[in-house]
């Protein structure tokens, strides 16, 4: 009954404001569709932290690569050398962070020491698995290591080759570990 | 409660508009919102969130919805481009005849549908090319290589381009008398001593096919929606739809189902010659009155009898006036259509802008506005022809056009074969001018640009500047500033006041599409460019219609130039303002005025002329002046078909947006001309051609339902 009463106060309502009504409606009904389709499809916090983290990453890149652009082409070392750049205690984080790469040379230079890393790296085609360049900022030195792995006489055999990074080479468009002291 | 009764729609365009600038400023832009984030690249990207929707991966930024709406729709271009091969590849592979290899050979059959419509298109290519400029593939195709080999005779020389030109010249006569057939003469001496005429006989071939192909298939799909309401029904959304939608985006799905090259145009000349044909084909037979269709039935007339002696004779003007517009598409095509390699005028145009030669660009698009007006002013003296019954006349005066052409051929036969003789160690150019032979102004014109350039460089570039930075910049920066929800209410809500649910219902639709699909972004940039130019052409088209419209002589005039400026076909639009403004976002923009100011100029001239005399004599009986009958009368008055006007200045504008990607927008109409170099183009073409479509179909429901609304309340429906 009171249902009726409101429904027929509304049908008597003058038709500019039944048009004025519906006009509210319509916009509360599209405001309240978005709101319903965000719940579903909406990408908020989330993406925005990874994001985040993805421009942090690209910047701090971009940093870097502006540096090794700025260096000198040869070998880079961190003692005083005779005809080599000598790299301050802030380049050479800087160099070690940038760092990626560990060519055969230095793998071959730290095996000298390493004889079943040696043998596991030539029997299994001079393949190598894992690498790293780090920065130990307790010991305030950069670290770079790699693990060769393969089949030695039957047996499978894993062997970690790491120590202090004490030359890069620098190409001119990267950095790469020139010499590995792992004794 | 009592101000909303008094002014009810004042009311609700503040409450929407308000609701609007609130959610504008409420809604922030998100942080990791950039503009042309790959959305709409399809690129993978680890940020991105993916959905799978009938089997197909969609990789999107996913954003705040109420900011940007996912795109939903982001599987329809991959699932048609999927149909697409599907059906060219996989569907019904069926056993077919091979003349070549003497076998059958299995082939899927909506390809061997596609492959035997090229095969024919190419045969009557190729068949008129030769007529006009001589060749063997003709006789090849009902001989072989080996019988010609034998008969050299048998070559078909091409007709020489004064047989040609006095034919054109004498056919105009014909149709209009001496004005007409001067201007034919002029034109074709023009495109020949040029050296544009092969081009021009090239693009002539291939119009001379889809021309009369496409006048067969509207007038037979006219009459057939005309007889069945369900025809009408299920052609009018399709209608709609290929009335707004750009030109390039059917290229793309047409390029991977018939590939590229003159048949290929022809194919698509057609598809967006065919609609205007039918509409008119419409048009000409709902307008016969019921009497003579009574008339007919009386006279015992069956159904036949009554379409082909009754209806179509007396719609007979409505469909020459659909060849007319057959003719102008395709030739607004030619141009469009070299960008799947279409030979001729188009081609040569598109060359020479692409190498920034604007004297041969210039060359090249005068010859086809040239013969675009001529073909123009022909079929429309066709259209308006009537029917001569000759009592008492000769033979010769019956047959005198007749006559003179042949009399013309053997002229021009004999002026051929002396020019052997006379040329006889260079080219005959009395049969024809060969393309790089003729006579070439293109240097003068790149002079030209090169003094202009020098010497406003200054001017042209600080206006370049102030536009760019202070006018455009900060206007795309607004548009692509608008969250989602804030431009659907705004859509929604302007349909809702105008129209009705109904209306709110269909532009939200229109409009959901764009925002589901995942070139938002890029619809708002065109919108925001196709915004400036209609202003602009509103401003300028409205103020030279008032001013024009004050005395008949300029009345007639200034409709007299916009016939001309509708025939050039829009990439003609291109040349002058690259000679000007170079490769920027402003020569756009300025030839998207251009373009858009003749609708907008004839509108109102036509509006304004459409008050009644009588209304204009009451006036000055009331004593009102001048500015005020303009005011008070005619403009209320004429109003609603200046807003027709306004809608039509809204296509144009979009269409020329489009075609302005060639310079290099960064809208929707760029998304297109990439898809044409694109594999999997088809789907993404098309799509966006929708979208483009769509855009224009908003403002053409929303000003259609005002304009017939307004039409009722003054009493001049």
């Amino acid at each position: 009954m009171l249902q009726n009463i409101h429904f027929n106060k509304l049908k008597d309502l003058p038709e500019q404001v039944k048009q004025f009504g519906g006009l509210v409606a319509l916009t509360i009904f599209i405001i309240l569709s978005f709101g319903i389709l965000n719940v579903f499809w909406g990408g908020g916090d989330e993406l925005i932290r990874k994001m985040k983290l993805e421009e942090e990453r690209i910047a701090k890149e971009k940093k870097l690569n502006e540096l090794i652009s700025k260096l000198p082409s040869g070998i880079l070392v961190t003692f005083d050398g005779t005809d080599n750049y000598r790299l301050t205690d802030e380049l050479y984080e800087a160099v070690c962070n940038a760092t990626k790469l560990i060519p055969q040379r230095a793998i071959m230079a730290a095996h000298f020491l390493n004889y079943e890393a040696y043998e596991l790296y030539t029997i299994n085609g001079n393949k190598i698995d894992d690498t790293f360049v780090k920065w130990d900022s307790e010991k305030n030195k950069c670290f770079a290591g790699y693990s060769v792995s393969g089949e030695n006489v039957g047996v499978n055999k894993t062997e970690n080759v790491s120590g202090e990074v004490l030359s890069f080479l620098s190409t001119g468009i990267d950095t790469r570990v020139y010499f590995i002291k792992n004794f | 409660m009592e101000l909303i009764r008094k002014y009810p729609k004042l009311f609700q365009w503040l409450f929407l508009l308000s609701v609007f600038f609130t959610l504008c400023f409420a809604i922030d832009v998100p942080e990791t919102y950039k503009f042309i984030r790959g959305q709409a690249e399809f690129v993978k990207d680890p940020n991105q969130s993916t959905y799978i929707f009938l089997g197909k991966e969609v990789r999107y930024f996913a954003f705040d919805n109420f900011w940007r709406l996912p795109p939903l729709l982001g599987w329809l271009p991959i699932w048609i481009n999927d149909g697409l091969f599907f059906l060219l590849n996989e569907w019904m592979p069926m056993e077919f005849w091979n003349e070549d290899t003497q076998e059958f050979k299995t082939r899927p059959l909506v390809l061997q549908i596609t492959r035997n419509i090229t095969a024919f298109m190419t045969f009557l290519i190729e068949f008129i090319r030769e007529i006009l400029l001589g060749g063997v593939e003709t006789i090849v195709a009902f001989s072989s290589w080996d019988w010609i080999d034998k008969n050299p005779w048998a070559e078909l020389p091409g007709l020489p381009w004064t047989i040609v030109a006095a034919g054109a010249t004498i056919l105009s006569y014909k149709l209009s008398g001496k004005g007409l057939a001067l201007f034919a003469g002029f034109t074709m001496v023009y495109i020949s001593i040029f050296g544009q005429w092969k081009p021009s006989m090239q693009t002539l071939s291939f119009i001379l096919v889809a021309a009369p192909l496409s006048f067969i298939f509207g007038l037979s799909l006219g009459i057939m929606a005309y007889k069945s309401k369900r025809v009408e029904k299920a052609l009018y959304p399709i209608l709609l739809v290929m009335q707004t939608m750009p030109q390039y985006a059917v290229l793309v799905p047409a390029m991977v189902l018939f590939g590229i090259g003159d048949h290929a145009a022809v194919i698509i000349t057609m598809v967006v010659a065919i609609p205007p044909m039918i509409l008119l084909t419409i048009l000409g037979l709902r307008a016969v009155p019921p009497e003579v269709i009574e008339a007919g039935k009386m006279s015992g007339c069956n159904n036949w009898q009554l379409l082909f002696k009754v209806l179509i004779p007396t719609a007979r003007r409505d469909i020459l006036i659909g060849v007319n517009q057959v003719i102008m598409v395709c030739f607004s095509m030619a141009v469009i259509a070299a960008f799947i390699g279409a030979k001729g005028l188009g081609w040569n145009l598109l060359l020479a802008l692409n190498q920034l030669n604007i004297g041969l660009a210039l060359e090249a698009g005068l010859c086809i506005s040239l013969i675009a007006i001529l073909l123009d002013k022909m079929s429309l003296a066709w259209a308006n022809k009537q029917e001569d019954y000759f009592g008492n006349l000769t033979f010769f005066q019956r047959h005198k056009n007749f006559i003179f052409f042949v009399g013309a051929v053997i002229l021009g036969l004999i002026l051929a074969y002396s020019g052997s003789f006379i040329f006889k160690d260079t080219f005959n150019y009395l049969f024809e001018i060969p393309h790089n032979k003729g006579i070439s102004t293109a240097g003068f014109w790149n002079k030209g640009v090169d003094w202009i350039f020098d010497t406003f460089f200054v001017y042209i570039k600080a206006f370049n500047t102030w536009l760019i930075t202070e006018v455009l910049q900060p206007m795309r920066g607004l548009y692509l500033r608008m969250p989602a929800v804030a431009t659907l209410v705004l859509v929604i809500g302007a349909g809702y006041i105008i129209g009705g649910i109904r209306s709110a219902i269909v532009v939200g639709s229109l409009a959901l599409f764009i925002a589901f699909s995942p070139w938002w972004d890029r619809a708002l940039v065109t919108a925001y460019m196709a915004t400036f130019g209609v202003i602009a052409s509103m401003i300028i088209g409205v103020t030279v219609g008032t001013i024009c419209v004050q005395n008949k002589i300029t009345t007639n005039f200034m409709l007299g130039i916009c016939d001309i400026f509708q025939t050039f076909p829009s990439f003609v639009y291109l040349i002058p303002v690259m000679m000007l403004f170079g490769i920027t976002d402003t020569s756009v923009l300025i030839a998207v005025i251009v373009y858009a100011t003749i609708p907008a100029t004839r509108y109102t001239i036509e509006g304004l002329r459409g008050v009644p005399v009588a209304l204009h004599d009451a006036a000055t009986m009331s004593g009102v002046t001048k500015f005020q009958r303009l005011t008070k009368i005619e403009f209320p008055l004429a109003f609603p078909h200046m807003m027709l006007g306004l809608n039509q200045t809204i296509v144009f504008a979009l269409f020329m947006v489009i075609i302005g990607a060639f310079i290099g927008t960064e809208d929707l109409g760029q998304y297109i001309l990439k898809a044409l170099s694109d594999k999997q183009g088809g789907g993404k073409g098309l799509t966006l051609g929708i979208c483009v479509a769509f855009i224009g179909l908003i403002f053409d429901n929303l000003i259609r339902t005002w304009v017939d609304k307004r039409k009722k309340h003054l009493g001049i429906d």
